[in-house]
């Protein structure tokens, strides 16, 4: 599934896939994997990603049922 | 074919210096940070899976030579045959971390590799024609140790060919 909110957030500090990759020490491929949902990052990487777009886990990786 | 001592021993020595040059050029790549070994998580775990279908392929390859030598007769020395099957389980992991996006460590520019794949591709190439034209890659229908950089240079040269394409996809898919 797509991560719809990760893009959305990302986009909305006018970041690049590159930017968020360079920030949390990953390549632009894993950022655009985890967007398009064909990747499930570790709970490390999560972490990494919400603090370098300043959001909650629950805002970007929780999934409603 | 049988080959003295000291002819089996030159051919020894000069395979372990060409080895200790390789590995030379190779720490030196490493040192120049022209290659690099980071990978992020996502690359470590497609390198892993990758790294299971290069196993098998060799696997596949040796019981398919052990096999190709029983029913056909020899065909190829040993080592070629052993090189040879390792080329092809070497192209198919190097293929899989490719359209994986898990070839290039996060250091590593794209140019960069596929300048290096072109120049030890090409090289390797030359050589294995140079033997090829001498008459060392074939000897009495065996195929012989000889062929090892033609087998090199064209497996080298089929990784940046992989490369290549998905590096044109990815790019167009980008675009899109």
């Amino acid at each position: 599934m797509k991560n719809l909110r990760l893009k959305s957030a990302r986009a909305a500090l006018d970041m690049s896939q590159q930017q968020l990759a360079d920030a949390v020490g990953v390549s632009r491929q894993t950022i655009n994997a985890i967007e398009k949902g064909d990747y499930n990052p570790t709970i490390k990487l999560c972490l990494a990603i919400c603090k370098a777009l300043g959001k909650t886990l629950d805002e970007l990786f929780w999934e409603e049922t | 074919m049988n080959l003295s001592l000291g002819y089996n021993f030159g051919i020894l020595a000069a395979v372990l210096v060409g080895a200790l040059v390789g590995l030379g050029i190779i720490a030196l790549l490493f040192r120049l940070k022209i290659m690099d070994l980071t990978f992020d998580e996502r690359q470590e775990r497609a390198r892993g899976q990758a790294y299971k279908y290069g196993f098998w392929t060799l696997m596949a390859c040796l019981l398919l030579y052990g096999f190709s030598d029983m029913v056909l007769g020899r065909w190829c020395d040993v080592i070629a045959g052993v090189m040879l099957c390792a080329g092809v389980a070497l192209v198919m992991f190097a293929s899989v971390c490719i359209v994986k996006d898990a070839y290039l460590s996060l250091k590593e520019k794209p140019r960069t590799i596929m300048i290096l794949l072109t120049v030890v591709g090409s090289l390797n190439l030359a050589i294995g024609i140079m033997n090829w034209k001498n008459g060392r890659v074939v000897r009495d229908g065996i195929l012989t140790f000889g062929a090892a950089n033609g087998i090199c240079g064209l497996m080298v040269l089929v990784i940046l060919v992989v490369y290549v394409v998905n590096h044109l996809l990815a790019k167009r898919e980008d675009a899109e």
